[in-house]
């Protein structure tokens, strides 16, 4: 299994705009955070070489325009993606509300394979801020209502939890991509390692 | 069968048919003429059988038991005079032979008399007599055509031949193969050359099974029909007999005898020749012969089991056809002698194709010399043997001494190899004589081989050849070679033509797609490089009037506009100002678009202050919200909120009750014009605002007036529309505006800004504690009416926003709130990308970013529609830095808008620049092209989104983006109204080498271009772009 190819990840940052996305992807990507950002226009990616099961995948992070006006430019870059993240923003409650409409299109645009389970992962930015509008509490409950989205809360601006939620990015996404595999190689010990690196950040997975 | 099988099977029918008739015309062409029995002929009648056959009504015509349409013939014989003499024909035939006669069908008009045996089927021979007659009495369509436009009489309705469309494709597929010739002469050769090579195999197979001969007399009148009959055919008709088979035997080795056709210059048996397809393992003994005809030399080797006559060692001798050699010695182009002292000589004949034929070994005795010289005898005068073959001793022609080869004879012990070229003579002088460029094909052979450039020696794949030639007329030599002369000469000149006419096309692409991206004229850049310097803008502003503007355009277009004169200079490139106008004019146009825009602001201001209230109110219910979730861990009903709101007094003020704004009054007097509720609530805002001291006094009217206004809008407010409400809004707020101000309209804004501020700060305060208080307790409607306190109007915009139930029924009041929500979702927008709009850019400090702000909402209000988009604070941002003024930005930016609105999501200019950008790279850049294309096509060029919607701005550094804007902008005058697409090829063009030779896919350029984003050199970046169009300019106009 070490040996087989270089395995590159496409994830997806969605979420309306502001929510910190680029930082997000920055703060991960670099380790950094500025003040600087300008608002995302079109979309930019970056990469990050990281160990998931001791296997080193390569992260392609897309961050994309927050404007949902910008939608129709998704279909381009969604296409083939393993992963998608949603943010909103804890202090901002209409980005909390639009998660759906958010999760909705990328399922529209990139039609995975298997919709249902495509991984989706959850961040709720800004912890750092106060005050605090969307409970995580609340959030939670959203997630699972979505078939056990994990959950995670992050500070960009901090370097809260950012490691720990791309981790379980990579992982989801890195099942998905297996799974898709499996789809055309169909070798049996590869169905064996999906099973394994299943999610379970939300206690019992029970399809609702 | 369903009517979906059905019409399935139709189509099938018509198909076969198609490929039948596409068959024989395709062997018309091929050949010039179709044999009567070539075997296409025979699947094609069989294709018009089956369609005549489906749905014929047979009991209705009395055509029972029978398979054959020949009834059917026979039928509309009596209406049809085609059909008549068909008819007719057919029953000359059948009488003929009355043996032959088929009581059913007469399928057969050749049918030998076999004697019934239950191995052979019953009707052995040539089916669709009638068919066939029709065919070649070119009556087939018209008899067809008559069947079709009378097929209710004889077909079921759902008939091939009764359908509209299926019948009449039926008769006009067969008008082409009647109108064709069809042959019945053949000749042995064409026997053994004709059918194609899977037929042949077929006919093996067919030999086979009626190995067992009945003797019967040969078939006088079609002697060879047998033969090749089968093609297509199933096998109970595919019966060939022995009988036609020994008398082709016969004819055919009559034909290696010297005859008239042909002269016979060599013969020799027990030649051993191992047959290319023969599955014998030894080379077999035969018959090798050279026939000179008039159209060359042909070498023929026959096994011998043919040659034998008709013994009867071998029961079938059809399988020896196969090994039958035939080789024209024109294909041929080199002979190969191998020799060998012991067994005698091979000779290996080598086509102009490279391929060897099977190799000829001779006995020993100097047959292969004789063999060889009587090649290059025959070969006179056109052609000879290269080395010849008797060398001459003496120069002089009259005393010809010869001997051969030394190598070539037997005596010699060595085994030696030689090599003959077979050379035309007479080609080679005419050609000479004709051009020197056709020297490089002087190893062409003569027509015959131009045209098959492949054949074989076998009879199996030679067939083209042969008919060809027999057609071909017996031409002197000179006349062959000017034939292929002249062939040369039409392919080279057809050549030439289809690159001219490649490259029309190409032109014709170019103009079509691109002719459109650039100007017709070319302007000059001759002393525009520095661009529009101080020194020439005085040259050109003559006393404040600007009236070269091409100049003015041509100057920005070449070298720039220099940054002093930016502030002066853009509003002109922008269309602001007009070219010719005074300073004055200037001035007033200035004072006017400050004036408009200072109330645009004012409106929206208005505005703004509802939406921050409701925001306040909103953050304040979910903080609120949260913390009772945190402790009763439950959400607040939503129960409660709707209670609490539709409990809510509307605490509407209107002017009535106030002295001082006596001139709004008719605005807003309830009942009468009737402004919609939230136009109070506005207009109450500013009159907090502007008399905050006195708001006290007003608690009890404003109280008391409350449903009253409430009742009466709701009357009325139903037929509003959208635009109507917003525009009332804005009249009224623009007129509490102008006719209150007395303060300076300078500040106006930022003061009513920032009077809201405080009012709205602490109205917030007041309500996020009332919320917080009604929902820990759950208190309804009295607590809140109590709660409000009448000073504030605020409290009205807040159960105005909260109570849906009540004021669903107004849509007046609706679509105003539809307005509030729109502009608030607009306003919370550009705050968010005003704050984060280059603010490493030393100019946007605070006060900045709010003017920033300002023009961004001006914009917005009065574009509506359009709506804020990402990307608009970028477009804002260069133009408020230079101007730093912000009516002038605002004006200046609606006129950049104008074009650049169009690549924003709603519009379609972003797809077009697309294409536009695939036309352009693929004529100017194919390689790039290429590129594009073999890396999963990334040509919808997304990663040039950025650089279209923004006109490159983040894509370089403040100085580099007013250098580019305002080339841009002075291009549409100058060069191209689509410089930005140039701009784009310009940015491609510069790192072409790094993209090309890293082979970058989609993603590698995405992110190859966002990290050089403000590297680029610019000035450069915009020189190869102004170059770009120019080449294109000129491509179009090199007409």
């Amino acid at each position: 299994m070490a040996s087989r190819k270089k395995v590159l990840l496409k994830v997806i940052i969605l979420g309306d705009s502001s929510v910190g996305k680029t930082s997000l992807m920055n703060q991960y990507v670099n380790r950094k955070f500025s003040n600087q950002y300008k608002a995302t226009i079109g979309a930019d990616f970056l990469t990050k070489e990281v160990t998931v099961d001791d296997r080193t995948v390569t992260m392609q992070i897309w961050d994309t325009a927050g404007q949902e006006r910008f939608q129709s430019l998704g279909v381009a870059f969604y296409r083939g993606a393993d992963c998608c993240v949603l943010v909103f923003d804890v202090t901002a409650p209409n980005t909390f509300k639009s998660l759906d409409s958010w999760r909705d299109e990328f399922l529209i645009q990139a039609s995975p394979r298997e919709p249902e389970n495509f991984p989706f992962v959850l961040l709720g930015n800004k912890v750092d801020l106060e005050p605090r509008a969307i409970s995580s509490k609340r959030a939670q409950q959203w997630c699972q209502m979505k078939n056990n989205i994990p959950y995670f809360e992050t500070s960009a601006k901090e370097g809260l939890n950012v490691e720990q939620a791309f981790l379980a990015i990579a992982k989801n996404a890195l099942a998905q991509q297996n799974s898709t595999v499996d789809l055309y190689n169909e070798f049996p010990d590869q169905i064996k390692l999906t099973n394994t690196n299943k999610p379970s950040s939300n206690g019992d997975s029970c399809a609702c | 069968m369903s009517p979906n099988n059905e019409n399935e099977f139709k189509g099938r029918l018509i198909t076969a048919v198609k490929k039948e008739v596409k068959q024989v015309m395709e062997e018309s062409v091929t050949r010039k003429f179709v044999h009567e029995e070539s075997g296409s002929v025979t699947s094609l009648c069989a294709a018009v059988e089956a369609c005549l056959s489906q749905g014929l009504r047979r009991r209705a015509l009395g055509l029972f038991k029978t398979s054959s349409t020949t009834a059917l013939l026979h039928k509309i014989a009596k209406h049809s005079k085609e059909a008549a003499l068909i008819s007719k024909r057919v029953q000359e035939i059948e009488n003929a032979d009355p043996n032959r006669r088929s009581s059913s069908s007469s399928e057969s008009m050749t049918k030998p008399t076999l004697k019934k045996n239950a191995s052979l089927p019953a009707n052995p021979l040539p089916k669709y007599l009638w068919i066939r007659l029709a065919l070649f009495e070119k009556q087939l369509a018209k008899i067809i055509d008559y069947l079709v436009s009378n097929a209710n009489k004889y077909y079921d309705k759902d008939a091939l031949v009764a359908d509209p469309d299926y019948g009449s494709i039926l008769s006009s597929l067969l008008v082409g193969p009647c109108a064709l010739d069809y042959s019945r002469t053949k000749t042995p050769d064409h026997f053994w050359t004709d059918p194609p090579a899977d037929e042949l195999r077929r006919h093996q197979v067919q030999r086979h099974r009626i190995s067992s001969g009945h003797s019967t007399p040969p078939s006088v009148r079609r002697p060879i029909l047998n033969f090749r009959r089968s093609l297509n055919a199933s096998s109970e008709d595919s019966i060939t007999n022995r009988t036609t088979t020994q008398h082709l035997a016969k004819d055919y080795v009559e034909s290696l005898h010297q005859n008239s056709r042909a002269t016979l210059l060599f013969g020799k048996n027990n030649v051993l020749v191992l047959p290319v397809n023969a599955d014998v393992s030894q080379p077999m003994p035969g018959y090798l012969s050279l026939h000179q005809t008039a159209s060359g030399l042909t070498i023929k080797w026959t096994p011998n089991q043919l040659m034998n006559g008709f013994t009867d060692e071998v029961q079938d001798k059809s399988v020896y056809w196969d090994y039958a050699l035939q080789v024209r010695l024109d294909e041929i182009v080199y002979v190969h002698c191998h020799q060998d002292s012991e067994t005698g000589g091979t000779v290996i004949l080598v086509g102009q194709d490279g391929v060897q034929r099977p190799p000829i070994h001779f006995p020993k005795g100097g047959h292969m010399l004789a063999f060889l010289s009587c090649i290059e005898t025959g070969l006179l005068p056109r052609g000879r043997l290269d080395p010849p073959l008797w060398s001459q001793r003496s120069g002089t022609s009259s005393n010809k001494r010869r001997r051969p080869l030394p190598a070539l004879s037997e005596t010699e012990e060595t085994t030696k190899d030689y090599v003959f070229r077979i050379a035309d003579n007479s080609t080679h002088k005419d050609m000479l004589k004709r051009n020197e460029l056709m020297d490089t094909h002087i190893s062409l052979p003569p027509k015959s081989r131009v045209q098959l450039p492949s054949t074989s020696t076998s009879s199996e794949s030679s067939t083209k050849s042969f008919s060809i030639d027999q057609n071909a007329p017996d031409s002197p030599p000179s006349i062959c070679i000017q034939a292929v002369c002249d062939s040369m000469k039409r392919q080279i000149i057809s050549r030439a033509f289809y690159g001219w006419l490649a490259y029309c096309r190409h032109l014709s692409t170019v103009r079509t797609h691109l002719s459109g991206l650039v100007n017709s004229k070319i302007v000059s850049g001759e002393g525009a490089a520095d661009g529009i310097t101080a020194d020439k803008w005085n040259e050109l502003c003559v006393d404040g009037v600007v009236a070269d503007h091409q100049e003015v355009y041509r100057l920005a277009y070449f070298g720039g506009v220099a940054q002093d004169l930016r502030k002066e200079l853009w509003p002109y490139l922008l269309g602001h100002y007009k070219f010719g106008t005074t300073t004055e004019q200037r001035v007033e146009l200035g004072e006017e678009t400050r004036q408009a825009y200072e109330n645009t602001m004012s409106e929206w201001l208005a505005v703004e202050a509802i939406v921050k209230q409701k925001d306040k109110e909103t953050q304040a219910n979910a903080i609120a919200k949260l913390s009772s979730e945190s402790m009763s861990g439950e959400q607040v009903p939503a129960q409660i909120q709707r209670e609490l709101s539709n409990e809510v007094v509307f605490p509407v003020a209107t002017s009535n009750g106030r002295k001082r704004s006596a001139p709004r009054t008719s605005l807003v007097t309830p009942g009468r014009c009737d402004p919609p509720i939230l136009t109070c609530f506005v207009f109450k805002v500013f009159e907090d605002t502007l008399s905050d001291d006195d708001s006290d006094d007003d608690k009890p009217k404003k109280t008391r007036q409350n449903t009253i206004k409430y009742e009466s809008d709701q009357e009325d407010g139903e037929a509003r529309q959208v635009d109507e409400a917003h525009q009332q809004l804005k009249d009224f707020v623009h007129n509490v505006i102008v006719t209150n101000a007395s303060v300076d309209m300078g500040n106006l804004g930022a003061e009513v800004e920032g009077v809201h501020r405080n009012n709205l700060d602490a109205v917030a305060e007041e309500s996020s504690a009332l919320d917080a208080c009604m929902e820990t307790h759950g208190l309804a409607s009295p607590a809140m009416s109590a709660c409000v306190s009448p000073a504030s109007s605020n409290g009205g915009v807040y159960s105005v926003t909260l109570s849906p139930p009540r004021l669903q029924k107004n849509e007046g009041c609706l679509l105003q709130q539809e307005l509030l929500e729109t502009f608030g979702l607009n306003l919370h927008r550009i705050e968010k990308d005003v704050q984060r709009c280059d603010r490493n850019y030393w100019y946007f400090t605070v006060e900045n970013l709010d003017k920033l702000r300002n023009v961004m909402c001006t914009y917005v209000w009065e574009h509506l529609d359009v709506g804020y988009m990402q990307g608009m604070c970028d477009l804002v941002a260069p133009l408020l830095v230079v101007f730093n003024d912000e009516s002038l930005t605002y004006a200046c930016f609606c006129h950049l808008m104008e074009r650049m609105v169009e690549n924003f999501p709603n519009g379609n200019a972003m797809d077009c620049h697309f294409a536009n950008m695939r036309s352009l790279i693929q004529i100017l850049d194919s390689e790039m092209y290429e590129l594009m294309h073999s890396h999963g096509d990334y040509t919808h060029f997304y990663f040039c989104y950025r650089w279209f919607l923004l006109d490159f701005k983040r894509e370089l550094v403040y100085s580099d983006v007013y250098a580019t804007w305002e080339v841009i902008w002075a291009a549409q005058h100058v060069a191209s109204s689509h410089f930005v697409l140039f701009l784009a090829l310009a940015l491609l063009e510069t790192y072409r080498d790094i993209i090309l030779s890293n082979c970058m896919d989609f993603t590698d350029i995405i992110k190859f271009f966002n990290e050089m984003a403000e590297r680029h050199d610019a000035s450069a970046v915009l020189a190869l772009a102004r170059d770009l169009v120019l080449q294109l300019q000129l491509l179009i106009e090199n007409k």
